[in-house]
């Protein structure tokens, strides 16, 4: 290796004292971390905000219902919008922060066909116990479980900690739910879900703020 | 210790800049050239002269893909450019904390 200082070296960094070079350090890694990060803070802690409100707002139109008959006519097309925003938002958040980057961190095609397997399987599955009467089959938490154990297997295998933990806590979500009752599930799948997102964000926001030189 | 133990090769803002960058991405991963250069926010022919000299010392390897008809460039950092920036990291480390 050759250390010899050369016409860019000399032109560049002649008196380039340590403190400097720290906090250029620092101040590169963590506008990198913020530049590349597929999942960004800001739009986890509206998705937590928004989950809240949306999942909320159908808990408080059905505690009262007895029996329960699920949430109304009026609420459908408001969830299924709120799904779909909040999808295409996150794919198009995450296509741009990871433009250019090429490698493992992308999924697979196997990771996305387990991905999209496991929501079949819940379909499936729902299906399946809703026609056994199983009481359960159709709260919102339980559709959580096949997803989160999927997403916390794929998570596992890439050494993604954060990920893997957001997959377990979907699954603890998932059994909660099942205690909630039918209309208890929704408070607990909008308070959890909020508390899964602004988990993320904290954890990513401390991630990327992390100091490189200060141990 | 002195700044002249600091590696050369990394103790220059725009190299700095560019491993810190690419360390950044986890091992495996490759960043293009325009991502890159957009993110340092360097001329091309500038960022070229720098990558040219990381490439020499095994810091960095990048790649030509065929891209449709436009070839695409890709740089990812070594394990020994990776280890290079660990051990010019707790180098400041040292210095910093005897200054």
């Amino acid at each position: 290796m050759n250390h010899t200082p050369d016409a860019v070296t000399a032109g560049n960094g002649g008196s380039f004292d340590p403190k400097q070079a720290a906090a250029l350090l620092d101040q590169t890694t963590q506008q990198a971390r913020r530049q590349l990060q597929p999942s960004q803070p800001w739009l986890l802690m509206i998705r937590a905000v928004l989950v809240l409100a949306a999942l909320g707002a159908i808990w408080l139109s059905v505690r009262g219902q007895h029996p329960y008959k699920g949430p109304t006519a009026a609420d459908i097309p408001v969830l299924v919008g709120f799904i779909v925003v909040n999808f295409a938002a996150t794919v198009a958040v995450r296509k741009r922060a990871i433009a250019g980057v090429s490698g493992r961190s992308r999924f697979t095609e196997g990771e996305i066909a387990v991905l999209v397997a496991s929501f079949v399987v819940t379909v499936v599955a729902m299906v399946g116990l809703g026609a056994a009467g199983v009481s359960f089959a159709y709260y919102p938490t339980s559709v959580m479980v096949i997803p989160g154990l999927a997403w916390a297997i794929l998570a596992a295998a890439r050494s993604n900690w954060r990920e893997f933990a957001t997959g377990l806590a979907l699954i603890v979500l998932g059994v909660v739910g099942a205690f909630a009752g039918s209309a208890g599930s929704w408070a607990v799948a909008a308070v959890g879900l909020c508390a899964i997102l602004l988990g993320n964000a904290a954890v990513i926001i401390w991630q990327q703020r992390r100091s490189v030189v200060r141990p | 210790m002195t700044t002249e133990e600091l590696d050369p090769l990394i103790h220059v803002p725009t190299r700095l800049k560019i491993v810190a960058t690419l360390a950044t991405l986890p091992e495996g991963d490759a960043l293009s050239f325009t991502r890159l250069q957009d993110m340092i926010g360097l001329t091309p022919g500038n960022l070229i002269i720098h990558l040219r000299k990381l490439e020499e010392a095994d810091y960095i390897h990048s790649e030509k893909i065929k891209n449709g008809a436009a070839p695409k460039t890709t740089v990812a950092l070594t394990s020994q450019g990776r280890a290079a920036l660990t051990a010019y990291t707790q180098a400041l480390r040292d210095l910093l904390g005897g200054l």
